[in-house]
């Protein structure tokens, strides 16, 4: 689920921090009225729990493989949504900084496609409602069917949307030549069964602290933070609509602008669609076309041969066969300069060494 | 499980890489974040035919990794996690894009190959260089800077507060999961029934934990402020760091080098 | 004839009265009525569920309970809370709690700027701790990679620099091997301040203080001269302890 960086185009990410941070922007705001004091080593603690309960193996009976843990969903019924959000987001930084887990560029698109979900989405769609419904008359077990039924559905429900997103967001960006609907098609069923388990997993860790410390949960059928929960509603859907402008805005002005985008994947691939923009003409996709016109023009005036041709094809081909030389030559400089630093570093250490 | 303590010891390296003292090491984290961020936007917005442009973007980290004295296989270990899915997107290319871009002898070499190729080496390239980042920055330096950026106090304090707590939570996880373990020979992980219990007991005692890191804080005066250790101020040479890189890779962005160079060879 | 004595030396403590429950059903403390003098080194012993902690939490005001408690003659109330947690450093059993930051300067640094100390000034404080704790060569090494010794003098060091009156100490010695066992043994000899020092580390109760204070069920079964309590193993006994390695008779 953690995207790359190599899956983004640079537009696609720029739009997704924008969004994301957005969202952690109100939320430290939010916080900052809501004893932020008190909940900060509350949010670090279950946080950091949180991302060592995700490296644990959960088996799942009647087959050989093992799920994980749903972080989002978890750590908003813990910690409330705004407070949940700035945790998943910082594990989701330290998982891409320190584990290599998404990447530096992506991360606005996975917090958007793992936090934000998991925790707005998830709480006040799924969580809160359930918990305030009047789903079953018999009291006893009530609650205990209302935190399952909200864990696996939120599970399922949020990690849907990622998974959505995700194909969205590399559509976007024109990475994958996979049809639209197929990308789609092999994602979210994936997803519905890791969602399944990871909300099973949810239901029962969030069911052991209802029995025994039912006031860790947050948003349970109570009276008493009523007025305050429908403040933050409101925050909650102007958040919402603030990030659907920026998200909806920012891709939709990409997608048009870029025939490699969205319609594009979406549209299928035929033949002729490929000849009018594939790379013959390399200058419409610079980092603007100005750009890419002066190095055009200084290639051509640095390049004091001329443009190799190749017999019986087309220059494209040539300039790609001085491309590869190039190509080989930068390569093959970089693989001496680890040699190179490799044998300077050995011969030091050889050197304090024998001092 | 055994995840717990590959993640520990990664952890681990991180620090220990991070608190070398080489001339990367050296510059300003504020530097640095910049030039790894233009890196990266730069690399991802090649086009996904521009093989030859992309492949001058390896010098950049070949010549940090040599200057900073890091293991290169340290970076290449961390590949695998990311590498699955930009490979399942990748492999998908060369089965759908078959137009052919260049001809050597009867070998076509279609776009899809091209793309692939330059998709997973974007990849590569875009890992080593966060990776360059926070193996030659310690934590506390890279969170000033964010500090620095306007970044709100209550993520960056919590950036600290959690990286702290991981490893004494993954710690502690590791311990149940191996007494787990002992009892129930043969399981792989954890069995449906102690799914709740065995994270839920982490979760009640983390609590417990919580308030007394709240305790010891407010025994410290604690008024939800916290004090950073200062980053000094940006000194000259991390200044023409930045700047030589960033005007480096522009150039390489605009200009294709490694056209230029082939084109030195080949008539 | 000894109450007068008492008076003369300042008192820093005292319990009037203190009661304590968590649920209104068990009570934890039930009027407890004790005195700490400046300078003295007071171990607080008992089984678990005695009280001790709560003792120990609810001088810094972490806890509220019933009756007066005073710190240097001030009553713990919310007012004057700044002041007495200025006065009254505590030293938790886990230090991975009390060492958040992330390196043991800032982890010093920390309490100094919250009581408004120019940078200067706490950074010389905290070479003055380190320097006298002996532990400069940890300053800037980060908080995760202490070891378990290295990280209980560590937590000493934050709570010495902030200069209290007090020192308070839950299980000082648990979980140290021997030698760094000793070594906060030494350390908490040197120290001049007032000791309040909860364990059940009777050896080393015997070692470090000259008073003790032997809880039961909330409330004091025993108080006086460390050796003589220490010694009577029909009372300790009688409170779910037993002697001191160093006082059992070989061979029993």
């Amino acid at each position: 689920m953690h995207m790359a960086d190599a899956l983004l185009a640079p537009q696609v990410a720029a739009t997704m921090y924008a969004a994301s941070g957005v969202v952690v922007g109100i939320s430290a705001k939010a916080l900052r009225n809501d004893e932020k004091k008190e909940k900060l080593p509350v949010m670090a603690v279950t946080a950091a729990l949180v991302f060592a309960g995700q490296m644990i193996n959960y088996t799942i009976p009647g087959t050989g493989s093992s799920g994980h843990l749903c972080g989002g969903m978890l750590l908003s019924a813990l910690l409330g949504p705004q407070a949940g959000f700035l945790s998943m987001v910082v594990i989701l930084a330290i998982q891409c900084l320190f584990f290599a887990d998404g990447g530096l560029l992506a991360l606005g698109a996975n917090c958007w496609n793992m936090a934000f979900y998991g925790c707005f989405i998830g709480y006040y769609l799924i969580w809160k409602p359930i918990m305030h419904s009047h789903l079953c008359a018999e009291k006893k077990n009530t609650d205990r069917i209302k935190i399952a039924l909200a864990s696996i559905l939120g599970c399922v429900l949020t990690l849907q949307m990622g998974a959505f997103s995700v194909v969205l967001e590399t559509s976007a960006s024109g990475i994958t030549e996979l049809p639209f609907a197929a990308f789609v098609g092999i994602m979210l069923p994936i997803h519905l069964a890791i969602g399944l388990v990871e909300g099973l997993i949810t239901a029962a860790v969030l069911l052991f602290v209802y029995e025994a410390r039912p006031e860790l949960l947050t948003g349970l059928s109570g009276g008493a933070e009523k007025t305050k929960s429908r403040c933050s509603l409101k925050t909650t859907i102007a958040i919402l609509a603030a990030a659907v402008v920026i998200v909806g805005g920012g891709l939709s002005l990409f997608a048009s602008g870029n025939p490699d985008g969205l319609e594009w994947s979406m549209f299928g691939n035929s033949e002729a669609g490929y000849r009018e923009n594939m790379g013959l003409d390399e200058e419409n996709y610079g980092v603007s076309s100005e750009a890419a016109r002066v190095s055009g023009e200084i290639q051509e005036k640095t390049a004091f041969l001329p443009d190799y041709a190749f017999r019986g094809s087309d220059s494209t081909a040539g300039t790609s066969v001085s491309g590869l030389v190039g190509s080989a030559i930068v390569a093959g400089a970089a693989v001496l300069m680890c040699v190179a630093g490799g044998f300077f570093r050995k011969k030091r250490r050889s050197c304090k060494s024998t001092e | 499980m055994d995840q717990l303590s590959r993640a520990q010891a990664e952890l681990r390296e991180m620090d220990a890489l991070a608190a070398g003292t080489s001339v990367v090491h050296r510059l300003h984290p504020l530097c640095k974040l910049f030039v790894t961020v233009t890196y990266i936007f730069i690399v991802v917005s090649f086009h996904k035919y521009d093989l030859s442009g992309l492949i001058v973007m390896i010098l950049y980290p070949v010549i940090l990794f040599q200057l900073a004295g890091i293991p290169v296989h340290v970076c290449f270990y961390k590949l695998r996690v990311v590498l699955p899915l930009v490979c399942a997107v990748g492999l998908a290319n060369p089965f759908f894009d078959h137009v052919p871009l260049a001809q050597i002898g009867n070998l076509v070499i279609t776009g899809g190959v091209i793309s692939m190729i330059t998709l997973m080496l974007k990849g590569c390239l875009a890992l080593m260089a966060s990776f360059l980042l926070v193996a030659t920055t310690p934590v506390d330096a890279l969170c000033g800077a964010l500090r620095r950026l306007h970044v709100p106090a209550v993520l960056t304090t919590l950036f600290l507060l959690i990286y702290r707590y991981i490893g004494v939570m993954m710690g502690e996880a590791a311990v149940m999961a191996q007494a787990y373990s002992l009892r129930a020979p043969g399981q792989k992980g954890i069995h449906i029934s102690a799914w709740g219990s065995f994270l839920g007991q982490l979760l009640l005692r983390s609590m417990d934990r919580a308030q007394e890191l709240y305790q010891s804080m407010v025994l410290r005066g604690f008024r939800g402020e916290f004090y950073y250790m200062d980053i000094p101020a940006c000194g000259a040479d991390s200044v023409l760091f930045m700047l030589i890189s960033i005007c480096l890779l522009l150039c390489a962005r605009l200009v294709n080098i490694a056209q230029l160079i082939g084109n030195l060879f080949v008539r | 004839m000894t109450r007068q004595l008492r008076c003369e030396v300042k008192k820093l403590i005292e319990f009037q009265n203190v009661s304590f429950s968590y649920d209104s059903k068990t009570p934890v403390l039930q009027k407890i009525n004790l005195t700490i003098k400046k300078g003295e080194t007071v171990g607080l012993i008992g089984a678990n569920g005695a009280g001790k902690s709560t003792i120990m939490k609810l001088i810094p005001g972490l806890l509220h309970g019933e009756g007066t408690i005073l710190v240097d003659g001030l009553p713990v109330a919310r007012t004057n809370l700044p002041v007495i947690r200025q006065k009254t450093g505590y030293v938790l059993q886990d230090s991975d709690n009390q060492m958040f930051m992330p390196t043991v300067f800032e982890d010093l640094m920390f309490g100094l700027r919250n009581y408004g100390l120019s940078r200067e000034a706490a950074e010389a404080r905290v070479d003055e701790v380190l320097d006298q704790l002996g532990l400069q060569e940890l300053k800037y090494r980060h908080n995760h990679k202490l070891s378990g010794g290295e990280k209980k003098m560590a937590a000493i060091a934050t709570v010495l620099a902030m200069r209290p009156e007090v020192i308070l100490m839950d299980e000082p010695s648990a979980t140290l091997d021997p030698v760094n066992r000793r070594m906060v043994i030494r350390t908490i000899q040197a120290l001049p301040q007032t000791k309040l020092i909860a364990s059940h580390d009777l050896d080393m109760i015997l070692e470090t203080c000259d008073r003790v204070i032997l809880l039961s069920h909330g409330k004091i079964a025993a108080d006086g001269d460390c050796k003589t309590i220490l010694s009577d193993g029909a009372l300790l006994e009688q409170n779910r302890m037993e002697l001191p390695l160093c006082m059992q008779t070989p061979g029993r």
